[in-house]
């Protein structure tokens, strides 16, 4: 018994070990670069003009490769239904009255900014790293941070549960009306200039078609869905109660 | 410089794993685990892979770490004595 366990640790050093040599070998793909092959040689030589997105990740993302992006989303929200229907019969239980008065006027100063630094990720998705996903999970992370030093019911009683399902549905059907249009205009589903939508000038706000659109439905999907998550499981935990070391009153 | 601390992060990457993998407290292995989340993040910075960056610093350090101590809040602490060792 000793044996095999000092065994598998020794296993899983080597493993981490192996795992990180990997990672070493990453750097040289920086100095060597090799010839592209295949799409990605469509893709580099012409999406910038094609969709109007200066950000290549996200025109594959957003235009030639959105149905896959759909089957993501798809996923994320059969998910949080499945997750939200598990914990919807337990019985809820009283929050705990979150953290010391410090903690929650300094979580006052820093909201707002992360909110713009969230928007910012979504709104700016086609020109800039970032886009639903990301900008979605700074959005989670935010209500997370309420629910940790304000309590699952102050969360609760300023962003109704509801409110968030209606937003994460409303994220979906957005998705799949956009790509609608694209089917009407007789281009294809989720098309982008093809269908018709004006590109703009690339490197501009304004520009990329349907690509900043669909950003923002993934954005509420994903902002919703996750904190939809986090709620549903945090909202029947038992919380200990502790000596209040100091109570603050609004 | 690139080559000094890209070496220093496989290097601390590896490290932070084998911590995560292998310490007897829960809660130092959730902070690893955090840790090792952001340090992933820088890599794939330098990797000049941006969006992963991104994604990786979002998830791993905000949500993953947020669910897992609230999950190790949860547990209770038990005293027992491991059957391999005497």
């Amino acid at each position: 018994m000793h044996r095999s366990s000092v065994f598998f640790r020794l296993a899983t050093l080597l493993f981490c070990l192996c795992l990180g040599w990997w990672f070493w070998k990453g750097i040289e793909a920086l100095e060597h670069t090799g010839t592209l092959t295949g799409p990605a040689v469509h893709y580099v030589a012409r999406a910038a003009e094609e969709t109007g997105a200066s950000n290549l990740v996200s025109a594959i993302l957003f235009d030639y490769r959105a149905l896959d992006t759909l089957g993501e989303a798809t996923v994320i929200y059969t998910a949080v239904c499945g997750i939200a229907m598990l914990f919807s019969r337990s019985k809820y239980r009283k929050s705990s009255t979150g953290l010391s008065f410090i903690v929650k006027r300094g979580l006052g100063f820093v909201i707002p900014f992360i909110l713009l630094y969230a928007a910012g990720i979504v709104l700016m998705g086609h020109l800039t790293p970032g886009g639903g996903f990301q900008g979605g999970a700074v959005f989670a992370t935010m209500t997370i941070l309420f629910c940790i030093v304000y309590g699952s019911n102050f969360e609760a009683a300023r962003i109704n549960p509801k409110i968030k399902e209606f937003i994460e549905s409303t994220g979906a059907v957005m998705f799949t009306l956009i790509g609608l249009v694209g089917l009407i205009a007789g281009a294809g589903f989720l098309a982008n200039s093809a269908a018709g939508f004006p590109t703009g000038r690339v490197g501009s706000v304004l520009s990329g078609g349907t690509i900043p659109l669909l950003n923002i439905a993934v954005g509420m999907k994903v902002g919703a869905g996750l904190s939809t998550i986090f709620y549903s499981m945090v909202k029947l935990l038992e919380v200990k109660y502790e000596d209040a070391v100091e109570v603050d009153r609004p | 410089m690139t080559i000094s601390f890209y070496a220093f992060l496989c290097g601390f990457l590896a490290l932070t794993a084998v911590v995560a993998a292998e310490i007897e407290d829960i809660l130092s292995a959730v902070i690893s685990l955090s840790v090792f989340g952001i340090l992933l993040a820088i890599a794939f910075a330098i990797l000049q892979a941006p969006d992963v960056a991104l994604t990786q610093a979002v998830i791993n350090s905000g949500l993953v770490t947020s669910l897992f101590l609230v999950a190790y809040s949860q547990t209770e602490k038990q005293q027992f004595r491991r059957k391999d060792k005497k």
